[in-house]
């Protein structure tokens, strides 16, 4: 156990999940503890991060009952805490770096969190169901692990774990990008969608429709969208497919291959909180006879023939060839849904069927899927060349890769904080990093203004705001809100007066926003 | 005694017709799976004959399901034909136009002028036939007393021309009765009959055994002035004036036709051609007779119908202007064929058979549109209802009369839609039930195609087309297949709207550019009713083909509109044929002979066509009061009707749109609501913002977009207030500046800022004010904020 701490130790990012109803008895602490990252922490350092973590809520509770701590900056660690339900904390500890000292942004660890949970619970329900269904939390325990591993392996770049910072000011987690479509092609995705949801025969169906990695419809309630459209962006999208077979490639050299600290980690890791788990709760595997499944798991998903994705991490149907349909849980109503999608091209269609609506199992639901590439896949049939029609129409108008660049500007668009839009990021990285370090502060400001602004009027949080900042480098570094609506605006030309960059600010806001920001 | 005699008759149809039963129930059974109209269609007619010559022995004989028609020859039979009731694809209707005069000398009938002609010794009496009515009164005319072949009065209606013999053609002037007698040259050649037309050169076209003479009457000098002649041998000849078609036929069997069209644009020629005898053997040579040969107008297009006796089939040809093309032919199940064209339906009546089968030849399908049926009786008095009639004894009871011979000997079938029993003089016009017809048919869409192109009775087909769409909603039928279904509706609305003349589109425009929500509506109708008055004349003359006035607009609306290829599928033809300055100047754009196009002119007086605003009206709005729980079926089949709009580029006005969101909201379908709004599938109406508004009380989303659609729009005034409501009183005073928006009270502004209780932003306002409008400081709303203010400020001092 002690021997990987010294590689977990220099990675500088601690992460941990724990329930304050469990565990209050002195001498079983330790049962509150449902996630740690690193696992092969001794549990001493773990009960001593989670110690502070809870002191530092109870702490603040006294004085915001509603909202505790959000944030602890030491001099070297930054804590971003997360109550994810109620009770249940996610806090993440990073190390400052030297180089970035103020400029870990916190909002963006925020949002990591946040997603992380959205997607947890988007497969496997809340964690506090789950808890009351298994009091022991082994079941939780089980699951937590293998998802959050597989979750954060995405920032896996090389050895080390990348988590957002300052680079990331110009993007935003946990919202949607939506590709803009016009009217015609609209209606034909309309059409397509109808046409889908009542294909599949039963009434409360909904879908999902992505472009590439842009959304394009949804009929689903804002949240599930989020977190359906993030879980499509990282494992179902053409793009996601291809680049998981290309990484499943390098994880498969490393794994094989000499010991890489960083993903020995990941993966080292795994089988030593397996050890811890497993060996406290004997009993998991019998209860439940099925295994851990690991939805974020890499590159397990691939194109059946049939057009629709598959995935061998739910295991195949008994006696059949057919991989198992995930059921995904919408927030909301707390409806279970079968998950099938479909891909043409560059057409994602994600179909969600209710797991009440359909009676024998997968057998109905490959009925199902029969209907729905009778109705508007099959290419052969001339009435359904609809999705032939709208992937046409799509990438027609589609402008590629930069598609969304305004030369010049280098810019993020948030739309009531779940649509988001904003400059390549292969642009935003041609900036400065002064730039990018002030936008970085600028934005952290905007924020707490925000939550300034909610916390003293609840009625109308979003009031209008307009900060304009001259960097170090002499980049105009521009922010402002207007009815929910945020732009972030870097300007890199030096020398340039604020009524320039005033102008410049009016001109894409006309331009590209109709006028939302536009200063009268 | 009734049921006994009925179930003896039952078992000895099945004993005597058990060979034919077998072969259509075999062959029912054989196709079972793909159930179709008309399938077996032989064997079904064997299996009937072989019944109905059964019942022809039986003293009372009822199948109700044939429903076979009165079998004129025997008085005993009845028919499952009970009055009004009678389901049939096509009826007569009772009572008949009468014809019957004494000292009639036999009927005639003037196709150019739809009139029915019966001259006694020294008068002619005529009856309109158009429009149709048993009650019609007769006009009478004086013409000398002689011999009549056949009789026909001019197209201006001014003088009469009748013909004597062989050799000698009367004319009589109405007014004046002026008289005066054409007579054949040369002792050697006769004249087979002749006809009036309205080609530019000559008014009166003779058809002699030597050819055609095309003459010009002149009333003034007593005479007839020859223009030219067409020389040709001729056997007999067959004329329609709906297609201002001659055809002669020569050669020893007759089948060698030669046709010209002498139509107000000129006369054409048509090449030779010979019609397809089928031989039984090597030296029987069939010869063609006058009565095998029927011209038809359908859809403007001309074609002739040929009866090949020996292979039992009636070939069809179609004419273009330079070619005669062979199109297929249709199944002959009698001897005796006649045809009608009832609203550019072929009947093709096979008169032995005592069925009727109908065509749509709109596209090249020779399948014919409903199972054989006899043609009904309706309207009958109400002592006839209600009961299978005994035609031949309660009828010849009632009315004395043979009325209800249905296809008896005497029956003579006059173009296009007409039937004259000569024995009775009575005259029936042809009538379509559409609604059987449709009820017949299972795949909506083609049957709404089939609905959309009927022109006669447009308003009657418009609502059985709207039934039609409803109850197929109704049925949750699948979303792709009630798509097809609007697709056709909006494309033949779209096709109505493009052939209308300009002056309708910029009315639609109007009408949808209108805001208020009836107020459109009700001056449209307004409008098209005005329209059909006005064009009640013209399309009363263009069904009954039309004359010089209504063609003049013809090639008129042809020249006009030859660039834009209004005609599809023979445009491209037309595109070529077009180099020749000379066509279009004949306004035939397209290469195809055109009898008339008043059809395209029909369309835009009476087209069942069905309008947006109707399709909401009549359809979603019904629809969505009947279905009940969730309504993205009802939602999906809207946004397949914006599709099938858009992509024809009609404009849907915005109650559809209020109505989809209404739907959304209902059942909280916000996701999907906004995103139509942002996509602008629901395009940004003041409508529709304020329908969003209205929604807004329930998700704050929909608030944000109905805002951001009233600044899209400029609607100012709308924006300004909103923003005030919400408290934004100070961004809407920017933009009040900005866009000087003045129309706002100023009072609204300043109480949101009394609200905010901040002295500040109160005075801003107040100062703002007094800036912005000019003697805002002398009204006492000032006055009263001026204080207000002050004491604020007092407040705060202290």
């Amino acid at each position: 156990m002690g021997m990987a701490s010294v590689n977990t130790a220099s990675e500088g990012m601690q992460l941990c999940i724990f329930d304050l109803r469990r565990g209050q008895q002195e001498g079983q602490e330790l049962d509150k503890i449902l996630f740690f990252f690193p696992a092969d922490l001794p549990f001493a350092t773990q009960l001593s991060v989670i110690g502070l973590s809870e002191g530092l809520i109870t702490f603040t509770r006294i004085f915001s009952p509603d909202a505790a701590c959000e944030v602890i900056e030491a001099e070297r660690h930054s804590h971003v805490f997360f109550e994810a339900e109620s009770d249940i904390w996610m806090v993440m500890v990073v190390e400052k770096s030297k180089e970035s000292k103020a400029a870990c942004q916190v909002d963006a660890l925020r949002k990591v969190l946040k997603e992380v949970h959205s997607l947890f619970v988007l497969f496997h329900g809340t964690m506090r169901s789950m808890l009351e269904k298994e009091t022991s939390g082994g079941l939780i325990r089980s699951h937590l692990y293998p998802f959050i591993t597989d979750y954060l392996s995405d920032f896996l770049i090389g050895k080390k774990l990348q988590l957002p910072s300052f680079h990331d000011c110009l993007m935003e987690r946990g919202t949607v990008q939506m590709l803009t479509v016009g009217r015609e092609a609209a209606i034909e995705v309309q059409s397509l969608v109808k046409v889908l949801e009542c294909s599949a025969g039963t009434t409360s169906c909904y879908s999902l429709v992505l472009f590439q990695d842009l959304l394009v419809s949804t009929t689903l309630s804002p949240d599930d969208t989020i977190s359906l459209f993030t879980y499509a962006v990282l494992r179902l999208t053409p793009h996601a497919l291809s680049s998981g077979a290309t990484s499943w490639s390098y994880l498969q050299r490393t794994n094989a291959g000499s010991q890489v600290p960083a993903l020995s980690t990941i993966t080292n890791s795994g089988s030593v909180s397996d050890n811890i788990y497993r060996s406290r709760d004997t009993s998991l595997d019998q209860d439940n006879n099925c295994q851990v499944k690991r939805p974020l798991h890499h590159n397990r998903w691939f194109r059946g023939n049939d057009g629709f994705l598959a995935s061998d991490i739910w295991g195949a149907d008994n006696g059949s060839q057919t991989s198992v349909t995930p059921i995904v849980y919408l927030q909301l109503t707390e409806e279970r849904m079968y998950l099938c999608a479909y891909q043409y091209k560059s057409l994602t269609i994600i179909l969600l069927v209710p797991v009440s609506s359909i009676l024998n199992g997968e057998q109905g639901l490959s009925l199902v899927k029969q209907q729905v590439l009778e109705n508007v896949c099959v290419l052969s049939v001339p009435a359904s060349l609809k999705m032939l029609r709208v992937e046409e129409k799509l990438s027609k108008g589609w402008g590629g890769e930069n598609a969304y660049h305004v030369s010049g500007y280098r810019y993020l668009l948030v739309d009531d904080e779940r649509v988001s839009r904003a400059s390549p990021p292969a642009k935003v990285m041609t900036l400065a990093k002064d730039s990018l370090l002030a936008m970085s502060k600028l934005r952290e400001e905007v924020n707490l203004e925000k939550k300034a602004k909610c916390s003293s009027s609840e009625v109308n949080c979003d009031k209008e705001l307009e900060i304009c900042v001259r960097a170090k480098n002499g980049a105009w570094v521009i922010a402002r809100t207007s009815r929910g609506k945020e732009l972030y605006m870097v300007l890199e030309k030096a020398s340039e007066t604020l009524l320039y960059a005033s102008d410049a600010v009016e001109k894409f806001s006309n331009r590209y926003c109709s006028g939302v920001f536009s200063l009268d | 005694m009734k049921e006994r005699n009925t179930t003896s008759t039952l078992k000895r149809i099945l004993v005597n017709c058990s060979s034919q039963a077998k072969e259509y129930g075999g062959c029912v059974a054989k196709k079972v799976p793909e159930v179709e109209r008309d399938m077996c269609l032989k064997e079904f007619l064997a299996l009937k004959n072989c019944m109905q010559n059964v019942c022809l022995t039986s003293v009372f004989c009822y199948i109700k399901n044939f429903s076979m028609s009165a079998n004129a020859s025997s008085s005993q039979l009845t028919v499952g034909l009970s009055g009004s009731g009678g389901l049939s694809h096509a009826y007569v209707q009772y009572p008949p136009l009468k014809c019957n005069l004494p000292g009639s000398r036999g009927l005639y009938y003037d196709d150019a002028n739809k009139l029915l002609l019966s001259p006694t010794s020294d008068q002619v009496f005529s009856w309109k036939t158009v429009p149709f009515s048993p009650h019609v009164a007769a006009t009478a005319d004086y013409i000398n007393e002689g011999p009549v072949l056949s009789i026909r009065y001019s197209l201006d209606a001014k003088s009469i021309a009748v013909h004597r013999s062989n050799q000698e053609i009367q004319f009589f002037q109405r007014e004046t009765r002026e008289t005066f007698t054409h007579m054949c040259k040369s002792e050697s050649e006769s004249i087979l009959g002749f006809f009036w037309t309205d080609c530019p050169v000559c008014d009166l076209v003779v058809v002699k055994t030597s050819g055609l003479d095309l003459l010009t009457v002149s009333f003034t000098s007593k005479s007839v002035n020859l223009v030219e002649t067409k020389k040709l041998s001729v056997n007999w000849y067959v004329y329609t004036h709906g297609s201002r078609l001659v055809l002669l036929a020569s050669g020893m069997q007759c089948k060698t036709l030669t046709g010209f069209q002498l139509s107000s644009v000129g006369i054409v020629r048509l090449p030779r051609f010979e019609m397809v005898m089928a031989k039984s053997d090597a030296n029987s040579k069939p010869v063609l007779a006058a009565e095998d040969v029927f011209i038809i107008t359908v859809y403007g297009r001309i074609y002739c119908l040929q009866i090949d006796r020996v292979a039992m089939q009636l070939h069809s040809y179609r004419f273009y202007r330079d070619a005669v093309v062979q199109q297929g032919s249709l199944p002959m199940f009698s001897s005796k064929i006649s045809v009608s064209v009832v609203d550019n339906v072929l009947l093709v009546h096979q008169v032995d058979a005592r069925v009727s089968i109908l065509y749509d030849i709109f596209e090249d399908s020779r399948a014919p549109i409903s199972a054989p049926l006899p043609l009904l009786l309706r309207g009958l008095p109400q002592s006839h209802t209600g009961r299978p009639v005994n035609v031949g004894e309660s009828l010849d009871r009632n009315s004395s009369n043979h009325e209800l011979m249905f296809y008896g000997d005497d029956w003579t079938f006059l173009v296009p839609d007409l039937i004259c029993d000569v024995a009775s003089k009575s005259v029936w016009k042809i009538h379509l039930d559409l609604e059987v017809i449709s009820s017949s048919s299972s795949e909506v869409p083609s049957n709404l195609e089939f609905l959309q192109r009927r022109k006669l009775e447009a308003s009657k087909t418009k609502q059985l087309c709207l039934a039609i769409t409803r109850a197929f909603i109704l049925e949750r039928r699948p979303v792709t297949m009630v798509a097809k279904a609007i697709d056709v509706l909006v494309s033949s609305y779209s096709h109505s709207v493009k052939t209308c003349s300009n002056l309708k589109e910029t009315k639609v425009d109007e009408a949808s550019a209108s805001v208020g929500t009836n107020a459109s509506n009700s001056s449209r109708s307004a409008k098209d009713e005005s329209r059909v008055g006005v064009g009640d004349k013209s399309f009363n003359l263009s069904a009954s083909d039309s004359d010089d006035q209504s063609r003049e607009i013809d090639s008129r609306d042809l020249q006009k509109s030859g660039k834009e290829n209004l005609l599809g599928a023979e445009s491209s033809r037309g595109e070529v044929q077009s180099s020749s300055l000379h066509t279009q100047q004949l306004g035939l754009g397209n290469n195809q002979l055109n009898a008339n196009n008043s059809e395209r002119q029909d369309s835009q007086l009476t087209s069942p066509a069905i309008s947006p605003d109707e399709m909401y009206s009549c359809v979603f709005v019904p629809v969505g009061e009947e279905i009940v729980g969730d309504p993205s079926y009802l939602v999906a089949i809207i946004v397949e009707f914006l599709r099938s709009t858009n992509s024809e580029k009609i404009k849907v006005r915005p109650n559809i749109y209020v109505f989809t969101i209404q739907l959304l909201v209902r059942y909280e379908r916000f996701a999907e609501l906004s995103l139509l709004i942002i996509n602008k599938v629901l395009e940004p109406s003041k409508e529709v913002a304020m329908q969003l508004l209205e929604s807004g009380h329930q998700n704050p989303q929909m608030r944000k977009l109905a805002l951001d659609m009233l600044r899209q729009l400029s609607l100012h005034h709308d924006y300004v207030t909103l923003l005030v409501q919400d408290g934004c009183y100070l961004e809407a005073l920017r933009y009040a500046r900005k866009h000087k928006v003045t129309s706002v009270r100023p009072s609204l502004f300043l109480e949101a800022a009394l609200a905010s209780k901040d002295s500040q932003h109160l005075a801003a306002v107040l100062r703002f004010f007094s800036d912005f409008i000019a003697g805002f400081r002398n009204t006492p709303e000032y006055q009263d904020y001026f204080r207000i203010l002050n004491e604020m400020n007092t407040g705060l001092a202290v």
